[in-house]
């Protein structure tokens, strides 16, 4: 099809409503809402903030991991007697001495009725880099020189590394002997949505577009790496681990789990963890290696990985394979879209299959599609584990649909702006349910997406183009939290202690790894309370003493801790409140806090101070009110009123949504092919925001990872299933030299209705725009549509070179290369290999 | 990384004895940002490191009675980058070579990092590598038998690494006096600014009285495991004054000869290709331009 279509009619005026009215958000003396410098910035920036492999315990041993040079192999046999023999080695051990003694795991995230995760390679070996062997000596070094003479048995097995390969029946299985929901196969799980009637949409569409789609596999690339220090007291049965991860109770319970011990026996702490992104939100072989050597030796054991194993065996962002298409009408209504998705998991994964529920559900935003059809085969690869990573999926679906967005523009003859415009979410009162599902309980994505636009020249630069410049645009929705299918819990919890000097301790088991818990948690206390931010301090996550709570992820902090913490500081203050007013013969309600104190309404220089009160409480219990109980601590567990995903695919699945919209202008040298971004604009929906220091921060370091993931990440194999770029000095993640200066980052509240602070995540949302606003940017400039993932010079230039040659005015890259070998055309697309044929749940 | 004996000498016949005592498990470190990555992946396991940092007849660099540029090989490529603001500023189109010294891998390695070191690790994505080929520099060497002097051309053996003999240690890299050449231009593709070459390219030029190039000579670093002359293309400038059309022909000649069509499988060799003709083409048109000028000031 290649008719234009008139330009659609201008879309009708919209009288402005984004939000029920803002809330207010306190007095001109409050914290929240200002940018306070960071609490934690000073240790990080002098060099004194310890993390994993600054920890040095008395006794401690090192421990090293032997990991796989070959993809996919038949572990025949392993072989530790020469390594046992080498001096300073104080133990070694592999698959085999473990099975039976330690329990399988990554069953409860996957549904799996046994888990597919094990600490070593026992009788296969799934990926390249995967443990096989462990030696514990005296020094890394000893430890090290081990490693050289362990003898490893194995016999080559064909590799499986395009995940479109794992559909074919007969591509090599990978997991053996698993039943899976659907049998044994490399096609682990599939997924599906099933909202309204897309087969008529499609028929009633003015406009259907349709394209191929593919996202690359990125690291975390977190620079603090994965590591350990395991210490269990042969005496009291207590595991002590300290492990740089996002979520200490996961790693205790599963840990536990896998160690078959009881679960108050093994204890988290969490030094300085310098970041995650997602790529340590879960437990790992490393954690359980250390811990069971520690549990033989009765020493401690460090256990930190080196970046080429993070980069083969931490966890890397999912990659994906799409047939994507979207219906519309002449006036530019998206009435539909539908998709097939592989997604690649890798060899295991204990979150991958999540990734594309989520990802694909919330993905849908800021569009409140009615007719909505996709399908997901969910494969295994010989190639890294995949799992979460910055935006969650997100990233992977808005770099298709907003290419499409973009595409069915062009079909139209309407400007994207105003395409976007005619579409993003503006429901006529709140909160709105999309047909997704998703329940909207305010957002101004409308006035990002304007903002953006503006910031960027949008309509000058399209009235006059420059040669090759361009510019694109792309919005998104994030979730702010998250109900996972298969973890169905979304909650957080803190614990607040006013202590005997009128300071405060926070405690909580939600680990900061960048977003400043220490300064934001003190910032919403401080409000609550009344007390100065200087005198509130954040314990370190420990789960021997904090409340029980999911961990740092889905960008939830701030939303979910936040409330756990703005509703234990209530408490703590409905406290010091009452036993002022016994005090002061006073009645509570004519008490106010303040200035560290409880005093009377009006009066913020008299009353009792929060030092005299915790006194009473603790050392002069007689000055309580009767049958107070004598304790200055409140706990508050805050779970978000979210849903289970629906049979169908659909649900609301997070406590509120964040709106982002992003605009691109690049420049691409047709010489050399290089893509620059020269000026970048983004206009972000982050609620009511805390600290708007952190908020910029977190939207500038989303924005970098896009910009990575849109222009150089990616994990390069060879056809053995070989990681040809596990080392910073070869795997392309950007400089900072590379980034353009962020000068056009705009914030449009839309307080949250349903987090009592306002607040909404804004963690993942600098992110998920970035691929695509930069992809169509490049269209823009170019003529060429990449539908692959990165966008690297090279790619740009042979793409060019083609594209001239060819003599064409529009020209997809890889599809129209001449050794392209997928399908170039819809009519060759590949079909779900799952059926809806007597399913029950439809 | 394992273990190692670490040896500072302070002259150079000292650390040609020690390289001699220590056999063939000794190694030479001048700024070690090559060897350090590899030991500490343990890619190298030397058993004793000899240290060119403490030998002072190393360091920094000469003009010579007849005007040659002599450059102590543990000489680090921040001190050259900064020739300007010394006591021996460079002229002329030596200048290039310290525009080429500020402007690779990053700081740190600037620092640390010296000449003698990248010549000697032969990493062909190296842009000294690339220059004193392109150049026709001399490096003069010592070792138990004496000393000796190699053209940079024939330093570098054509299928990686260099012709350099157990114990033999470069002391000094030589330019050829300014009336070597008129003009010099290096180009290079890097994906991020801190990264080696994808390709490089040198243009350098001599200008006849008449103002037509009277001598050129096309060199191409990164493709091949040792820089390569682009002699066709550098035969089709002399005699003549490139124009913008013949820049862009002559580069594409230079693709054809260093990397042909039918050896461009990849899509990495096919970008190679691509961008030898591109930068290839600056190289001649910057080179060119700046002769004129150093002609005309002249």
């Amino acid at each position: 099809m290649t008719e234009t279509l008139p330009t659609a009619p201008p879309t009708r005026p919209r009288a402005e409503r984004h939000a029920p009215e803002r809330r207010e958000t306190g007095s001109g003396n409050k914290l929240v809402g200002r940018s306070v410098p960071r609490t934690e910035d000073l240790a990080l920036l002098t060099g004194t903030a310890r993390f994993i492999d600054d920890i040095r315990l008395p006794g401690m041993l090192y421990a090293k991991i032997l990991r796989s040079t070959t993809a996919h192999a038949r572990l025949n046999g392993v072989d530790l007697s020469k390594a046992l023999q080498q001096p300073g080695v104080r133990g070694a051990i592999c698959g085999q001495d473990l099975l039976g003694k330690v329990k399988p795991w990554g069953d409860m995230m996957q549904d799996l009725l046994v888990g597919d995760h094990f600490p070593f390679a026992t009788d296969k070996i799934l990926y390249e880099g995967q443990e096989i062997a462990a030696v514990v000596a005296d020094s890394k070094y000893a430890a090290l020189d081990a490693l050289e003479v362990i003898e490893v048995d194995y016999d080559e097995l064909p590799v499986l590394v395009d995940p479109e390969g794992a559909l074919d029946p007969e591509s090599p299985l990978i997991q053996e002997g698993i039943n899976y929901e659907f049998g044994e196969g490399n096609i682990f799980d599939r997924y599906r949505v099933r909202v309204g009637d897309a087969a008529a949409a499609a028929a009633d569409a003015d406009v259907v577009v349709r394209q191929r789609f593919v996202s690359n596999r990125q690291a975390g690339a977190a620079l603090d790496p994965h590591g350990c220090v395991a210490s269990y007291d042969s005496f009291t049965g207590v595991l002590t681990i300290y492990s740089s991860t996002q979520s200490i109770f996961m790693v205790r319970d599963v840990l536990a789990d896998t160690l078959q011990i009881p679960r108050n026996r093994v204890r988290v702490v969490i030094p300085e963890v310098g970041a995650g992104f997602g790529s340590k939100a879960q437990m790992f072989a490393h954690e359980v290696i250390a811990s069971v050597l520690s549990m033989q030796l009765g020493r401690p054991v460090h256990l930190v990985l080196g970046r080429g194993e993070i980069f083969r065996a931490g966890t890397a962002r999912t990659g994906q394979v799409r047939y994507a298409e979207m219906y519309l009408k002449r006036d530019g209504e998206i009435t539909g879209y539908r998709d097939y998705i592989v997604h690649d998991c890798g060899a295991q994964s204990l979150w991958g299959n999540q990734v594309v529920h989520i990802g694909t559900n919330v993905g849908m935003l800021p569009y409140p599609i009615p007719n909505i059809h996709i399908d997901a085969d969910v494969v295994h690869t010989n190639t890294a584990p995949a799992g979460p990573l910055r935006g969650f999926g997100i990233p992977e679906t808005i770099w298709a649909k907003e290419q499409l967005v973009d595409m069915a523009a062009e079909r139209l003859g309407m400007d994207p702006l105003d395409l976007r415009a005619r579409n993003v979410v503006q429901p006529e009162s709140f909160p709105y349910r999309t047909p997704m599902g998703q329940v909207i309980d305010s957002t101004s994505i409308d006035r990002c997406l304007q903002t953006c636009a503006e910031a960027i020249g949008w309509r000058e630069k399209k009235a006059r183009p420059e040669p090759n410049e361009g510019v694109g645009l792309a919005v998104s929705m994030k979730y702010t939290s998250c109900r996972h299918p298969s973890l169905d819990t979304d909650l957080s919890a803190v614990r607040v202690r006013l202590e005997t000097d009128g300071t405060v301790t926070i405690f909580s088991s939600d680990v900061s790894h960048g977003q400043g818990h220490a300064t934001f948690l003190a910032q919403i206390v401080s409000d609550v309370l009344g007390v100065g931010f200087e005198k509130v301090a954040l314990a370190p996550p420990d789960s021997a003493t904090a409340p029980f709570g999911l961990g740092t992820y889905a960008s939830r902090a701030a939303a979910v801790l936040g409330t756990a913490c703005r509703q234990a500081a209530e408490r703590l203050r409905e406290k010091v409140v009452a036993i002022a007013a016994h005090v002061l013969e006073a009645n509570p309600e004519d008490l106010d806090t303040g200035n560290d104190r409880v005093h009377v309404r009006g009066l913020p220089d008299t009353g009792l101070y929060l030092e005299n009160l915790a006194g009473y409480a603790a050392y002069r219990t007689h000055q309580l009110p009767p049958g107070f109980e004598p304790t200055l601590e409140a706990v508050a567990t805050y779970d978000t009123p979210t849903e289970r995903e629906a049979p169908d695919g659909s649900g609301n699945f997070s406590v509120t949504y964040s709106g982002a919209a992003h605009a691109a202008h690049v420049r691409v040298d047709p010489d050399t092919g290089r893509i620059t971004v020269i000026d970048y604009a983004m206009a972000h929906d982050t609620g009511t925001v805390i600290n708007p220091l952190i908020v910029e921060g977190q939207h500038q370091g989303g924005f970098l990872m896009g910009i990575g993931m849109a222009l150089g990440e990616d994990y390069v194999y060879d056809d053995q299933g070989r990681l040809l770029n596990a080392s910073f000095k070869d795997y392309q993640a950007p400089y900072a030299t590379e980034l353009p200066e962020l000068t056009k980052m705009f914030e449009i509240p839309a307080p949250s209705v349903n987090i009592p602070g306002g607040q909404k995540g804004a963690g993942e949302s600098g992110t998920g725009p970035v691929p695509a606003a930069i992809g169509n940017a490049v269209y823009d400039a170019t003529g060429v549509r990449f539908t692959a993932l990165p966008i690297t010079p090279d790619r740009m230039l042979l793409a060019l070179r083609e594209k001239e040659r060819r003599g064409l005015d529009s020209f997809r890259y890889p599809d129209d290369m001449p050794d392209f070998t997928s399908p170039r055309t819809p009519d060759e697309w590949p079909t779900p290999t799952g059926s809806d044929e007597g399913d029950l749940l439809l | 990384m394992k273990p190692f004996s670490f040896h500072s000498p302070r002259g150079l016949g000292e650390a040609v004895d020690l390289l001699e005592r220590h056999g063939p498990g000794a190694q030479v470190i001048a700024g070690g940002q090559t060897l350090l990555l590899a030991m500490k992946e343990r890619l190298a396991r030397p058993s004793a490191l000899v240290s060119l940092a403490e030998v002072a007849d190393l360091r920094g660099w000469r003009y010579t009675d007849s005007g040659a540029l002599e450059i102590g090989a543990a000489t680090t490529y921040a001190a050259l980058a900064e020739a300007e603001l010394t006591g021996v500023p460079l002229r002329g189109w030596h200048t290039e070579i310290a525009a080429v010294a500020g402007d690779l891998a990053d700081r740190p390695v600037r620092t640390m990092g010296t000449i003698g070191g990248a010549l000697c690790a032969a990493d062909p994505r190296f842009d000294m590598v690339t220059l004193v080929v392109a150049l026709d520099a001399e490096l003069d060497t010592v070792g138990a038998g004496g000393g000796r002097t190699i053209r940079a051309a024939e330093f570098f053996d054509p299928v990686g690494g260099t012709v350099l003999r157990p114990g033999e240690i470069l002391t000094t890299v030589r330019f050829r006096p300014q009336d070597g050449f008129s003009g010099v231009a290096f180009e290079k593709f890097r994906y991020r600014v801190f990264d080696a070459a994808l390709v490089s390219a040198v243009c350098a030029l001599r200008l006849g009285a008449d103002g037509a190039v009277a001598d050129a000579r096309v060199t191409v670093g990164a493709v091949h495991p040792a820089p390569v002359l682009a002699t066709t293309a550098a035969d089709r400038l002399v005699g003549g004054t490139p124009t913008a059309v013949d820049t862009v022909e002559i580069g594409l000649v230079a693709a054809d000869e260093v990397l042909p069509a039918e050896q461009a499988t990849t899509s990495v060799r096919r970008y190679q290709r691509e961008l030898i003709g591109v930068l290839v083409g600056r190289a001649i048109a910057r080179s060119h331009e700046r002769a004129h000028t150093t002609t005309a000031g002249s």
